[in-house]
């Protein structure tokens, strides 16, 4: 294999556009389309419920409204030979509780008992719902500093800004990505965005590592070139690495089944934009930070 | 190099051996009765074998509410004993979290009188915050509220736990989360409705005297009247709501020291009201479920129809009889959570501390169960304050089934996947990448099964991951060694250069992971804990794995330095 010797530090320029595009647009979108809160954040019920045989959706929904059953979404999963839906019910006026047990009386008058399976509740209060979606943001808030206090200790704080502009890049792209595609946003998904957040910065250190073993081999390389080199060198790491992580989010996001799809869904988008933001963010930023903050003397 | 590795290869042997013996009951599905040493099996999530998991809150706004008025009414008596009149003023709630009850004295000459008694007996429970001509206001004792909260909790999971034990759940979690919320986590339940009635329910058992002065047209023409004003039970309303909502729009008609409550029947098919008949009873009881001995399940052999029979202890029982003895001929209410269940006329005085609850018409396996819940949430004690159900999540069991089918098969696909490749792409190196990995995660499951963590869907999603990540430290590795040997070291060098040089690479790669996770298990609940709980262990597990026992194995293919290629 030839030595390749790319200049990434000199794409940073026009990548870190293309990022803030993404950002800008991300924000954009949230005040246009807003995030799809799931049951977990927004409060609410929902049921998933499976029916023996197929049945009429729009008579179905008909008879929830007749009962006064706020139904605010009604969505079939898989394919439909499956009889799989998702039910959301909202209501500020009515105990949750009860609302959900109108709910199977409800069902159980018009389909009858053994027609029909419910395969799962979820019943979040509006407060919980609110401090959930509270504790998330202040997890992944919590995440990213911790983070960045280990890279100044234990590397340089000239690595911090780099990587954490990265992880704020995947971070906020991929809650872009929900936006537009109008997914639901749950804990689950704030897990995955943990997760690849981990992984991003994972990838970051590992080139950090071998920048400042380039450092202290060639003291007399500008900072542009040691990270260059330091990014040639590692490439085909990161490109495997990635690979593979990618290869199992894939594998996992077609064959995983529903409940894991979303999670999955946004791990595979996370891979792709951790490679990119490292290669092209996180480490040139550095290079960037040092010619104009830290100046060698 | 090769010096000592027979001793750390044996340690990894005793590690694998160890890990085979934990996971074996759990991958061959051994019953309790095989006579296979270990018999912990892991402990799958709600999501995985279906269960209920709620958390529950208390309301402390309204708990501050009911004890300052309750407290007021307590001054009272106390007052009157001194000979000072005194009534209810409005209650303040201006802030909820420091609610304040006005008690308005008749003559303005008791003041001093009255401040100084209530300063002798209630200094601890209330605070004096104005004091007007007439008006004196209370606020709760800052202590007392301190005390309130942290018995409320504690006393709530006590109660629950001695419900949950007696209905028979095996491996129920009940713990607090914060100063007032209480996680429940019931793995396997089937009847859920009945589970969460069984912990939801207050259980508040009171005997209240009726007054039968006021005849039951005129409670009737109360209630059209509050009908009129809007004030009527609404489907989908609390109806503890509802009666409060009666008895403050009645105010002013009701006498003194008494109340409206209800008797109710339900119609089972529906869950809907049918009936509501008012009682008018005391507001305040001297006899609650407190002073219960005993409470069981009994038929009544002439009607066939089961009744609970109630037991008290000896100074429940002098009570009792002091109370049935002054109130012959009058009825005594027996009220369960602010329902009258029933109001049998007082006959005689009633000696002997026996009481019962009998339990209105219906289908004999329903009453039943009705009586046996009961029984059991009396014999168990009532909560202190009533819960409120903020977030519930219910996992049938079918659903739990496929969707472990399905992620289980994803991650063999998904590891197999990487497992091959990193065969081809390293070969002979590759072989011991894929020893590694398996091991990996057997590790992972010894671990969550050893330190008895929970297996989640996320979690199998975190192994899958894990696998994808663990790769990586032999990647690190091994992208290093063939980098030095292209530079021209020998072979034995390469891998010795190869492992020191990512040491620290691993370690520090691993540990900004493991400070994501960290963030995770501290802000997740339920499966994304396990989630994090997966994941954390699975990057100690990787850590030893993909470079202490592939240096090994290293070590033991590279041998001594002879060795001039290497299958990388």
């Amino acid at each position: 294999m030839s030595k390749k010797n790319i200049n990434y530090v000199g794409m940073f320029t026009p990548a870190g556009l293309i990022s803030l595009a993404l950002i800008l647009a991300t924000v954009v979108l949230y005040f246009i389309k807003g995030i799809n809160y799931g049951v977990d954040f927004r409060g609410g019920i929902e049921v998933q419920v499976k029916f023996k045989s197929k049945i009429d959706v729009s008579d179905f929904r008909q008879s929830l409204s007749e009962a006064n059953i706020p139904l605010s979404q009604l969505q079939s999963i898989g394919d439909d030979s499956q009889n799989e839906f998702l039910l959301k019910l909202e209501s500020e006026s009515v105990d949750l509780n009860v609302l959900s047990a109108n709910l199977a009386t409800k069902m159980n008058e018009k389909y009858g008992q053994g027609e029909f399976e419910i395969l799962k509740t979820d019943i979040v209060g509006p407060k919980a719902g609110a401090e959930l979606r509270l504790s998330a943001f202040k997890a992944l808030f919590w995440a990213i500093l911790a983070i960045m206090i280990y890279l100044a200790l234990r590397f340089d704080y000239k690595f911090a800004p780099g990587a954490i502009a990265a992880l704020v890049h995947d971070v906020t792209i991929i809650i872009g990505v929900f936006i537009l595609t109008q997914k639901e946003f749950s804990l689950q998904i704030v897990a995955a965005l943990l997760a690849i957040i981990g992984y991003s910065v994972n990838d970051t250190v590992v080139i950090y590592d071998r920048v400042r073993e380039i450092e202290a081999a060639h003291p007399n390389l500008s900072m542009v070139e040691t990270i260059n080199r330091a990014l040639n060198e590692t490439m085909s790491r990161t490109i495997i690495t990635s690979l593979t992580v990618f290869g199992v989010s894939v594998v996992m996001l077609f064959f995983g089944g529903a409940v894991i799809h979303d999670f999955f869904f946004a791990m595979t988008v996370g891979v792709i934009l951790g490679v990119y933001s490292t290669i092209f963010i996180a480490v040139p930023m550095t290079a960037v930070f040092e010619k104009y903050f830290f100046k060698k003397v | 190099m090769a010096r000592g590795w027979y001793l750390r290869f044996s340690l990894l042997m005793l590690f694998v051996i160890g890990a085979l013996a934990i996971s074996t009951p759990t991958f061959f599905n051994l019953n309790e009765k095989s006579s296979f040493p270990v018999k912990t099996k892991i402990n799958l999530g709600l999501d995985l074998q279906g269960g209920l998991y709620m958390v529950l809150g208390i309301d402390f706004n309204k708990v501050y509410k009911d004890e300052v008025v309750n407290y007021a009414k307590k001054v009272q008596v106390t007052l009157k004993e001194i000979g000072v009149e005194s009534s209810l003023g409005e209650t303040i709630t201006a802030d909820l979290k420091d609610p304040q009850q006005e008690i308005i004295l008749s003559n303005t000459q008791d003041k001093t009188k009255a401040l100084d008694k209530i300063k002798e007996f209630y200094s601890y429970p209330l605070r004096l915050t104005s004091d007007s001509e007439t008006k004196l206001v209370f606020g709760l004792g800052r202590e007392f509220v301190k005390e309130i909260e942290s018995t409320a909790l504690s006393k709530s999971i006590e109660v629950i736990r001695n419900r949950i034990d007696e209905f028979g759940v095996t491996e129920p979690e009940i713990v607090s989360q914060g100063e007032d919320r209480i996680v429940v986590q019931l793995p396997g339940v089937k009847d859920i409705n009945r589970a969460k009635d069984l912990i939801g329910r207050t259980a508040k058992l009171e005997f209240k005297i009726v007054n039968d002065t006021i005849p039951q047209a005129t409670l009737n023409d109360w209630l059209l009247k509050a009908k009129e004003a809007k004030i009527e039970y609404k489907k989908g309303e609390r109806f503890s709501d509802y009666v409060k909502g009666i008895n403050e729009f009645l105010k002013n008609d009701l006498p003194k020291g008494f109340e409206i409550a209800f008797s109710k029947t339900m119609s089972k098919a529906t869950n809907e009201i049918t009936n509501l008949e008012p009682y008018l009873v005391e507001s305040a009881s001297l006899l609650t479920g407190d002073a219960l001995q005993e409470a069981i399940v009994r038929i009544d052999q002439q009607e066939n129809r089961p009744y609970v029979a109630l037991e008290f202890k000896p100074n429940g029982a002098k009570l009792f009889e002091e109370l049935t003895g002054a109130n012959i001929g009058k009825r005594l209410a027996i009220v369960l959570d602010g329902n009258v269940y029933s109001a049998p006329m007082v006959q005689s005085k009633i000696a002997g501390g026996s009481a019962q609850i009998t339990l209105g018409a219906g289908d004999y396996n329903a009453l039943i169960t009705e009586a046996r819940d009961l029984a059991l949430v009396l014999r168990a004690g009532a909560l202190p304050v009533e819960l409120v159900f903020e977030e519930q999540r219910i996992v049938g069991p079918s659903l739990g089934a496929d969707a472990i089918g399905k992620a289980q098969f994803a991650s063999m696909v998904g590891s197999l996947l990487v497992l091959v490749f990193m065969m081809i792409y390293y070969r002979m190196s590759g072989a011991i990448a894929t020893a590694t990995i398996l091991v990996n995660v057997l590790f992972t499951l010894a671990s969550l099964i050893a330190f008895g963590a929970t297996l989640s869907l996320p979690g199998i999603a975190g192994i899958a991951l894990t696998v994808g990540m663990a790769v990586d430290g032999n990647i690190i590795i091994y992208e290093r060694i063939r980098e030095e040997i292209r530079a021209g070291m020998t072979p034995f060098d390469a891998v010795r250069t190869g492992f020191d040089k990512a040491f620290w690479t691993i370690v520090d790669a691993n540990l900004t992971t493991a400070l994501a996770g960290l963030c995770l298990l501290n802000f997740g609940t339920g499966p994304v804990r396990g989630f994090a709980v997966t994941l954390l262990i699975g990057i100690v597990t990787t850590v030893y794995t993909s470079y202490f026992m592939s240096k090994v194995l290293f070590e033991i293919y590279v041998g001594k330095g002879d060795r001039k290629t290497l299958s990388i």
